[in-house]
């Protein structure tokens, strides 16, 4: 009788309970032994007020990550007017990511979910967020033992708990936010030595909208503690500043950004240090940076890394039309750290001197510029479209030597200039067929420039290249063309052939490909091409079947100013299915 | 490589036999942030017709492509009740640029802001842009995943099937 009642209360409840997922496949395996076989499946499902997210992955092993085989995310929800209240992993946001800002991006393993519960109440003009959990957030990191371009070596759990209310008052919008960690640090090989750090963080945001502009500012003040001696000790005290302007034109509108963080002053040699040096910006935290995401391949490959811990920054943005078919966009964005560098006597790293809040291009402050512009045209009923850009970025990798004396000064450091050409062209001919092509065409310089001044004279000012030619001589630049040419047959498919060419070897990086069948078929045989072909078929609306032959050249790949070295692909098959269901 | 080819195999298979199958995917009742600063529901924004939900982002260049037809849509068929909601999945890093771009390119559909992709993986979209066509009960008419020139043909055939179905049903209501 049981059985009958619980089968008849299941099947009610079912009958009432909407359904939805979907499924991403990929498997891949190359001849050099990079292989990877994953499935994510994730199910959403309805009752009343009730939803409920299920992420299952069965991996062995993932493009990226560790292997998982079973529940990798799940969430409940409930959602009735103005309270929300949400169990399981969590993805929120606070204003604009300064205090919070938990994200999964599996193209960089990037995860820092929040395991717990939080609660929401939202009125009309004021909302207010509990939030309360774990978060296990693993890193790479090469200050940690077991490096590894594809797994995360280094893991640190955060117990965390916070609020953030906001209020409404007619156009103006004001808010707070508190949040603490409790973090149990591993400081190095031994995972059972850790230090007890507690974290706070305090906010203040205000916002104003109105149809000619609008503005956003957030303040924020982080405090750490470190447990000793059976009480928590005062560890280190930073602040960050983000303010946003936007201004709207008849033709244009000018958006401006600006970064202030000054969550910790570390030497130019440990900045990225995230195991030695701890209690300074969270990894839950991912608040904006003063760096453009750009669209083409190329660049996005010499992004700059921001560092969250010390940058001072602004972009500022100028998009609009010159007419119905012409549109264009420039951006010029700058930062550096917030005070130069200096060696002393001893060749230690010591802070020099404080610079000014607004960011210049002096290198002892390791700075980055750049400058982008773009014209896209349209015409034809928007069957053709064409665009072309120019990019102009400098950036200050890394400071090597800076020793100063009353009369003289040595400097060292890596730079990394281009520019950057990206053109995009397509045609549809109004009968579903349509081809595109991308060419981009890039003129890098990296190296190490070397200045000597003593007495008011300069003795060495020079650039060093790491690139070199086929005979091991020095050149001052590399070449990179990336082609891509597409014919598609709307809405079925389309394929795509990429060509992916550098001019020369960097010195000390790996990067030459295995000239591959494909390549051979198409006569172009170095070693320094990275040449595939991919078909995308859409077997329904709601399926997606994608297959890519050849290789792919990899290397940084950056999403939202954070970055990863993705491995090379050579000569192998990449198989892809996502459904709707 | 035999595993590849054995997957391949097994996936195509498996895919078209899937395909035949069709069933009705409701979306959940969920609050949308808009671009204003205002929320809605997704039950008020379907009040007065379907919607044609665009997921996109600032750095996404087909997803750009395709909101110049998507605004073509959305002024064509608006009589009808038919909406445009073009939700940005933007995070923090990029999102105060959203206001600035649709400002500047003059569109008049409605624009959401999913940073943290919750109406996004809710909606099952994991492709950027990704279009789900959702009629006046919630219910998915089409979804369609990226986008090449030509593939605007199709969506506006899409919109018109479902202003057809709907007009029907409220003819026979």
């Amino acid at each position: 009788m049981k059985r009958i009642i619980l089968f008849i209360t299941i099947s009610s409840i079912y009958a009432q309970m909407s359904f939805t997922g979907n499924t991403e496949t990929r498997i891949g395996e190359s001849s050099s032994g990079y292989y990877y076989n994953e499935t994510l499946i994730n199910t959403n499902l309805q009752y009343g007020a009730f939803t409920n997210w299920i992420q299952l992955e069965y991996s062995d092993p993932p493009e990226l990550g560790r292997s998982i085989n079973g529940v990798r995310k799940l969430r409940l929800e409930y959602d009735n007017g103005p309270i929300q209240l949400k169990l399981g992993d969590l993805y929120e946001i606070w204003g604009r990511g300064l205090v919070l800002n938990s994200v999964d991006d599996q193209s960089i393993d990037r995860d820092t979910a929040i395991r717990g519960l939080t609660l929401i109440y939202n009125i009309d003009s004021f909302s207010s967020q509990f939030i309360a959990g774990k978060a296990d957030i693993s890193q790479s990191t090469i200050n940690a033992l077991g490096f590894n371009n594809r797994k995360h070596n280094y893991q640190v759990s955060h117990n965390l708990y916070g609020l953030n209310i906001q209020k409404l008052f007619g156009n103006h919008n004001l808010g707070f936010s508190f949040l603490q960690g409790l973090e149990k640090h591993p400081v190095n090989t031994f995972p059972s030595d850790t230090i007890d750090i507690k974290n706070q963080l305090h906010s203040l945001n205000y916002s104003y909208m109105n149809s000619l502009f609008d503005y956003y500012v957030e303040y924020i003040m982080s405090r750490s503690y470190e447990f000793e001696e059976e009480t928590w000790k005062s560890h280190d005290n930073g602040k960050g500043m983000y303010g946003n302007l936007n201004l709207y034109f008849n033709l244009f509108s000018l958006n401006l950004e600006y970064i202030n963080y000054r969550y910790a002053t570390i030497d130019p040699i440990s900045r990225f240090n995230i195991v030695d040096y701890y209690g300074h910006n969270q990894p839950y935290q991912n608040p904006p940076v003063a760096v453009y995401i750009h669209e083409n391949i190329l660049m996005n490959r010499i992004s700059h890394q921001t560092d969250f811990n010390n940058e001072v920054g602004y972009k500022a943005e100028l998009i609009g039309s010159f007419s119905e078919n012409i549109e264009f966009l420039s951006i010029f964005s700058q930062s550096n750290r917030t005070h130069s560098w200096a060696m002393d006597e001893n060749y230690m790293w010591k802070k020099d001197q404080k610079l000014s809040s607004f960011p210049s291009f002096n290198p002892v402050a390791m700075p980055f510029k750049e400058f982008y512009t773009e014209l896209t045209f349209h015409t034809l009923q928007n069957n053709l479209f064409i665009k072309l850009g120019y990019a102009d970025m400098k950036d200050i990798v890394d400071l090597l030597q800076n020793t100063v004396t009353d009369t003289s000064q040595s400097l060292t450091y890596s730079i990394s200039s281009a520019k950057t050409v990206p053109l995009n062209l397509s045609y549809s001919f109004g009968n579903g067929w349509s081809i595109e092509s991308k060419i981009e065409l890039q003129w890098l310089k990296k190296g190490y420039r070397w200045y000597e001044e003593k007495n008011n004279q300069i003795i060495a000012d020079s650039l060093m290249s790491i690139f070199l030619d086929d005979d091991g001589k020095r050149l001052d630049q590399e070449k990179n063309t990336f082609i891509s040419f597409t014919v598609s047959k709307s809405p079925k498919w389309s394929l795509t052939l990429t060509s992916d060419k550098t001019s020369v070897k960097e010195s000390f990086l790996e990067n030459n490909s295995v000239v591959n069948p494909l390549e051979k078929l198409l006569g172009i045989n170095q070693e320094k091409n990275w040449v595939n072909v991919e078909f995308v078929y859409h077997l329904t609306s709601t399926m997606r079947f994608s297959l890519l032959y050849g290789s792919l050249k990899g290397g940084l790949l950056c999403a939202n100013g954070v970055c990863r070295i993705i491995e090379p692909f050579d000569d192998g098959f990449k198989v892809g299915l996502s459904t709707i269901f | 490589m035999k595993n590849i080819l054995y997957f391949t195999i097994s996936l195509l298979i498996i895919s078209f036999l899937y395909a035949g199958q069709k069933r009705d995917m409701m979306i959940p009742d969920m609050l949308i942030k808009l671009i204003d600063g205002e929320q809605a529901r997704l039950s008020s924004l379907l009040e007065d017709g379907p919607i044609l939900v665009e997921f996109w982002a600032t750095w996404c260049a087909p997803c750009k492509k395709e909101m110049i037809f998507l605004e073509e849509f959305h002024k064509k068929y608006s009589e009808t009740g038919f909406r445009v909601l073009a939700i940005s999945t933007d995070s923090p890093k990029s999102m105060s640029k959203v206001k600035s771009y649709i400002r500047a390119k003059k569109y008049s559909f409605l624009v959401g802001l999913d940073p943290n992709q919750e109406v996004a993986k809710k909606m099952n979209a994991m492709l950027l842009p990704t279009v789900v066509l959702i009629d006046s009960d919630r219910k998915v008419s089409w979804y369609h995943q990226g986008f090449v020139p030509g593939d605007e043909k199709e969506i506006e055939a899409q919109i018109l099937k479902l202003l057809d179905l709907e007009h029907t049903n409220e003819s026979e209501k």
